[in-house]
């Protein structure tokens, strides 16, 4: 089913059920995954998603499509992200790494990325950007979501995210070198 | 020192580097979802349309039912309440001889003497004696002992 008649669909409250339930099974895919980049832990993901989901209900009535409805679920999405890190930092009264280094030990429980040295030091790289600069790389670099998409997400200019991007990446392949060469250096001495 | 590390020398693992979720899930998470959003729009919130408002309209109803409150005590703080009567009539319907063994059991520190009925004061008498005139003053000054100097 197309967005336009999932959308027409919903104003009917008798076929609404149906076609939200058409529009959770096109979408939940990529929000779910959006998510999970950004949370690692897939119980958070879970909870994280199924809450986008419930907010998508509650305003799509009010959408008033000056944007594509992925577009405008992927912003929900991105700020239930946002809005659940900062909370996590707050509830915890961690400091930015000690929340870094939380997300750093689901990754390395993560059996995906457990055998794999490089891809583990590539995921810990991107958790140590500030998480509206790992969310901007997240859409650009796995997602490959063109910059005007990504603008109508966040909400930030054009040129402003493809800095964001390019200053991300620069960071990352440091970050990656330098924990190269440490590794290095550590097997030689001994 | 090994090569630098280039993100587009490095073999990407598709939109999905992390590993699957448990299987059956995205079967499963659609119907979950439903139950959710299904579940709140059988039971409308009384109070909904309130957070709908605008936000002038819910500032006025908040300030009106502020004064309406404060108002409503000042007015109950100024009316008799029926409390005094009604208490009255109960204590009416005691027999004295009960109310006498209560006061006098002991504990209440209340003695015969107190519940004594005195004659009631002649406020009129006690005016009069206590305001005498010029001439009954001298008469009574003139009527005491010369020899008693308390007096004088």
């Amino acid at each position: 089913m197309e967005d336009p008649e999932i959308l027409l669909k919903f104003q009917d409250p008798a076929s609404r059920n149906l076609a939200f339930n058409q529009l959770v099974r096109k979408y939940q895919q990529k929000v779910y995954w959006h998510v999970r980049k950004m949370v690692v832990d897939h119980a958070d993901a879970d909870d994280l998603t199924q809450d986008v989901f419930v907010k998508v209900f509650q305003h799509l009535a009010n959408f008033r499509q000056d944007a594509a409805l992925f577009t405008w679920i992927y912003r929900i999405a991105t700020n239930e992200c946002l809005s659940f890190l900062q909370s996590k930092r707050r509830k915890f009264f961690l400091p930015l790494n000690d929340v870094g280094a939380e997300l750093a030990a689901k990754l390395e429980a993560d059996p995906a990325i457990a055998g794999d040295e490089i891809e583990l030091r590539l995921q810990k790289a991107i958790l140590r950007l500030p998480d509206k600069q790992r969310l901007v790389f997240n859409l650009r670099y796995y997602d490959e979501m063109p910059y005007e998409q990504m603008a109508e997400v966040t909400g930030t200019s054009v040129g402003a995210l493809k800095a964001s991007y390019h200053h991300a990446a620069r960071k990352i392949e440091d970050y990656v070198t330098k924990a190269d060469n440490l590794t290095a250096a550590t097997d030689e001495a001994d | 020192m090994k090569t630098p590390f280039r993100l587009d020398e490095h073999p990407r693992r598709g939109p999905q580097p992390l590993s699957s979720p448990p299987a059956g899930y995205f079967e499963q998470l659609p119907t979950r979802i439903m139950a959710q959003v299904a579940a709140p729009a059988r039971r409308p919130q009384p109070l909904a349309w309130l957070w709908a408002a605008p936000a002038s309209l819910r500032t006025g109803l908040a300030s009106t039912l502020l004064l309406g409150t404060f108002a409503a005590s000042l007015w109950l703080g100024n009316t008799p309440l029926g409390r005094p009567a009604a208490t009255a009539d109960t204590l009416a319907a005691v027999p004295q001889q009960q109310l006498l063994e209560y006061l006098t059991n002991g504990e209440t520190h209340v003695d015969m003497l107190d519940l004594a009925e005195l004659p009631t004061r002649q406020l009129g008498l006690t005016k009069h004696y206590l305001r005498p005139s010029a001439s009954e003053l001298t008469a009574a000054l003139d009527g005491q002992p010369a020899d008693e100097p308390g007096v004088l």
